[in-house]
């Protein structure tokens, strides 16, 4: 199973970082800085052949160049990063709404889950990679087959970590909804639901990754654009720098997709940093 | 108990057990055969060790978990499983973190389909009662481990149940706190006049609440006294001082010391 314990706040102790909280940050500038340098350094003065490891400046040249152009422009990173980014969106909500859905009706009927979990259990053990070349047979090189791949590789995470969270409602608030002689539905709805929202977050939060990774891994088995495409189509004329420079990109829009849901999840579950606050002070 | 025809029986346990089997094919004894009733409008109490049964017997009162055998009788009437007239409180306050107070102790209210304005009315005036007036839009995280344990008296008693089954509501509060909340038990008590089923580990708290207090036994639990607390309401806590006081609390800890020796 995948799970993921849901992030907490970096509350850092005192004694770690007493010289404040910019410390880390200076020290990871520096540390970076210091990196790009030597990279630098070393591909000018040893040799290295560009198409092998490009320079750091060469990198941003490409970027710069990648991102000067319009949405409509083909040769333009926007106009392959819009279609990798509805691919992941389109293909995250598909993927989670079936994959919170999927986990509702298995925790809720024994019957369900007893038909649905061997189809489960097949399609987790397959590397889901695998099935693009289907999807593309199914669904054609549009849009419509990469969603298709985000969107499975979205389900599992989800459909995993919400099962267990709706299948681990703690013990006394049952039996407040018991005590009431509530219905299945009422007790999922008011209690088991809530209860499971923070492990749902950890799985949406891992959906969304995967989300991506399913987006670019369709464009390289097959799309009409795409970062994946984009970035097939500057291996082929060995334009590293490019390549590079595309990382560059997914690496920020990763990294952008992540913070969204972080914020939603601290909305969404207020309560959740306040509860172990508490818990802390009064221990 | 046999008075009957003077005040009429709103519950009635006839040889309740309660078994278990342990993974390892052990059978427990949980409840070995216990009787009791309760009449309308009394405050009972049960005393007794740890792991004697009492939580198991509430539970299965309140419908939580099914018994081996044995029956109970609500208004004369078999039942099984939960029943609408009834309200628990548990150890701990178990109010859900997501939910204001005044939506946590509209919760029954919600699962019962009661009337949306006049169960908030009832509410309101329940949350004045027991002093949280003002406190309905804080979330459970912001009130402390006593308010939070009378925001979920009020949960139980939104829906007007007949009895209200409390399960050591207080083991958990500090013993000034504890205090202040059985006085204000009482009061919630004389002003409601619901029929109180009351599990404690505290001899002197079963004896300042309750018309009666049922002493049981180590495990196996079984009934070995059932003893009238004469003392006229409202209590003043300052009678847990008293003699009299004294001598009931005195004789329930004996009971329960000679059973202990009687069993090791």
């Amino acid at each position: 199973m995948i799970t993921q314990s849901a992030p907490t706040p970096a509350r850092r102790p005192k004694t770690r970082f007493d010289d404040g909280p910019y410390l880390p940050l200076v020290l990871g500038t520096i540390s970076v800085v210091l990196c790009l340098l030597v990279w630098q350094l070393a591909v000018s003065w040893i040799g290295v052949p560009h198409y092998v490891l490009p320079e750091p400046l060469g990198v941003f040249h490409a970027l710069v160049d990648g991102l000067s152009g319009s949405v409509s422009d083909r040769g333009s990173f926007w106009y392959h990063l819009l279609d990798t980014f509805k691919t992941t969106a389109f293909g995250f909500l598909i993927g989670s709404a079936i994959g919170i859905a999927l986990a509702a009706l298995m925790s809720q009927s024994v019957y369900f889950h007893g038909i649905v979990f061997p189809y489960v259990v097949v399609l987790q053990s397959l590397p889901k990679i695998a099935i693009a070349p289907l999807f593309i047979i199914w669904f054609g090189y549009q849009i419509e087959s990469k969603i298709a791949m985000a969107a499975t590789l979205t389900v599992f995470p989800v459909l995993l970590n919400s099962l267990q969270g709706l299948t681990t409602t703690d013990s006394d608030r049952l039996e407040v909804m018991m005590a009431l002689k509530a219905t299945r539905w009422q007790t999922f709805w008011h209690v088991k639901l809530p209860s499971a929202l923070p492990l749902i977050f950890a799985g949406l939060n891992l959906g969304i990754v995967y989300a991506q990774l399913g987006a670019i891994v369709a464009e390289f088995v097959g799309a009409q654009k795409g970062m994946g495409v984009m970035m097939l189509q500057l291996q082929s004329v060995s334009d590293t720098a490019g390549v590079f420079a595309v990382l560059v990109v997914l690496a920020t829009t990763g990294y952008l997709l992540i913070t969204l849901m972080r914020t939603i999840h601290r909305h969404v579950i207020f309560w959740e940093n306040t509860a172990s606050k508490s818990k802390t002070q009064s221990g | 108990m046999n008075d009957m025809a003077e005040k009429p029986q709103l519950l009635k346990v006839v040889d309740l057990t309660k078994d278990y089997s342990t993974r390892s094919g052990v059978h427990v004894t949980a409840l070995p055969g216990v009787s009791m009733t309760l009449e309308d409008g009394e405050f009972v109490s049960v005393v007794g060790p740890s792991g004697c049964g009492k939580t198991t017997l509430l539970k299965i009162l309140a419908g939580i978990i099914q018994p081996t055998s044995g029956q109970v009788l609500y208004r004369g009437r078999h039942i099984t499983g939960a029943q609408r007239g009834m309200g628990v409180v548990f150890q701990s306050p178990v109010l859900m973190p997501w939910l204001k107070i005044i939506d946590n102790v509209l919760l029954p209210a919600k699962v019962i389909g009661l009337d949306r304005t006049a169960a908030r009315a009832t509410a309101m005036e329940l949350l004045e009662l027991v002093g949280l007036g003002g406190f309905e839009n804080k979330y459970p995280f912001e009130l402390s481990g006593g308010m939070q344990q009378r925001a979920s008296i009020v949960r139980s008693l939104v829906h007007d149940p007949a009895i209200l089954l409390m399960d050591e509501p207080f083991g958990a509060l500090d013993a000034l706190t504890r205090e202040h909340m059985n006085v204000e038990l009482q009061r919630i008590w004389l002003s409601r006049r619901k029929t109180v089923f009351f599990i404690t580990h505290s001899i002197s708290e079963a004896v300042y609440l309750s018309d009666r207090v049922l002493v049981m036994s180590a495990r196996p639990g079984r009934f070995i006294r059932d003893l009238r607390i004469s003392f006229p309401r409202p209590r003043d806590y300052d009678c847990t001082a008293t003699a009299e006081f004294g001598d009931y609390v005195k004789q329930i800890r004996q009971l329960l010391v000679r059973h202990e020796d009687h069993n090791s």
